[in-house]
């Protein structure tokens, strides 16, 4: 049998057993039709106050272009080039922004009690992503490949070692300290972000706690 | 100015009160956050009054 273009094939989309059907049907579900990129929004919306969600996510497209132009020229690369220099220094203002953006997002989602609503866990993803952001941050830091990060990496790695984390995340190792900054703690941050802005299209944005538009 | 001679220079400025020592920058930073915290609260945000159903939903 065989099924013309933009059709699907009836015994394809029919077997509750294929993998593939039940993955394209969980896919499918994730948000509410119309609502992955939705033209309109409610009109409590209408203030500035809901922008600094999407800033965030703004500068952290940025923080990672600028940091896989970093990752071609290497973590020394900036100590001796005009246009790693230029790139190092995007990447840090971004950085310097999407924490900026990320605090007074935090501000506003917690002054209007964005967990009301079934928002639960869209709150609580993004209180995890604040602090893997910092941690992401920190090894950011002890990247430097300068005197800063190998003073960071002293006078940090008491700190990490009284929390027990020292074991397998040595702050004096920068070849470690590097991977977990440009693979482990971006992936995370990648896929709560993901997770983040999925729940955020699911529940649909949270509105003021005067309005009545619950339910 | 090389990057030597930024780690080399002069000491931040802090400001300490009891417990609390904060440098005079990242204080600066922070009443900048704080300022644009309530400006994007205050500050009318632009919308399109033209457009019809304005109570049941906006552009953006």
């Amino acid at each position: 049998m065989t099924a013309r273009a933009g059709e699907l094939s009836p015994d394809v989309t029919a077997d509750p057993k294929n993998w593939t059907n039940r993955l394209r049907g969980w896919f499918e579900g994730l948000v509410p039709p119309g609502q992955a990129l939705p033209a309109r929004q409610p009109v409590y919306v209408a203030s500035w106050i809901y922008v600094f969600g999407v800033l965030t996510l703004a500068s952290l497209v940025v923080v990672v272009a600028s940091g896989c132009v970093l990752a071609l020229g290497g973590v020394a690369w900036w100590h001796v080039s005009a246009v790693g220099h230029y790139f190092n220094s995007v990447h840090l203002w971004s950085v310097e922004m999407f924490f900026g953006f990320m605090v007074v997002h935090l501000w506003g989602k917690f002054w209007m009690a964005a967990w009301r609503g079934k928002r639960a866990l869209t709150w609580i993803t993004g209180i995890v992503l604040f602090g893997i952001s910092i941690g992401t941050s920190f090894t950011g830091f002890l990247s430097q490949s300068n005197f800063s990060s190998q003073w960071i990496g002293a006078e940090g790695k008491d700190g990490i070692n009284s929390i027990g984390a020292g074991a397998f995340f040595n702050v004096l190792n920068p070849g470690q300290m590097l991977l977990w900054h440009v693979v482990l703690l971006p992936l995370g941050v990648g896929l709560l972000t993901l997770i983040h802005i999925i729940l955020v299209r699911r529940r649909g944005v949270v509105p003021p706690i005067d309005a009545e538009l619950e339910g | 100015m090389s990057a030597l001679s930024i780690v080399a220079g002069a000491p931040g400025k802090y400001i300490a009160w009891g417990v609390i020592q904060i440098s005079v920058v990242n204080l600066a930073i922070i009443g900048v956050m704080v300022l644009l915290f309530i400006l994007a609260l205050v500050v009318p945000f632009p919308t399109h009054d033209d457009e019809s159903g304005g109570q049941e939903g906006r552009g953006r």
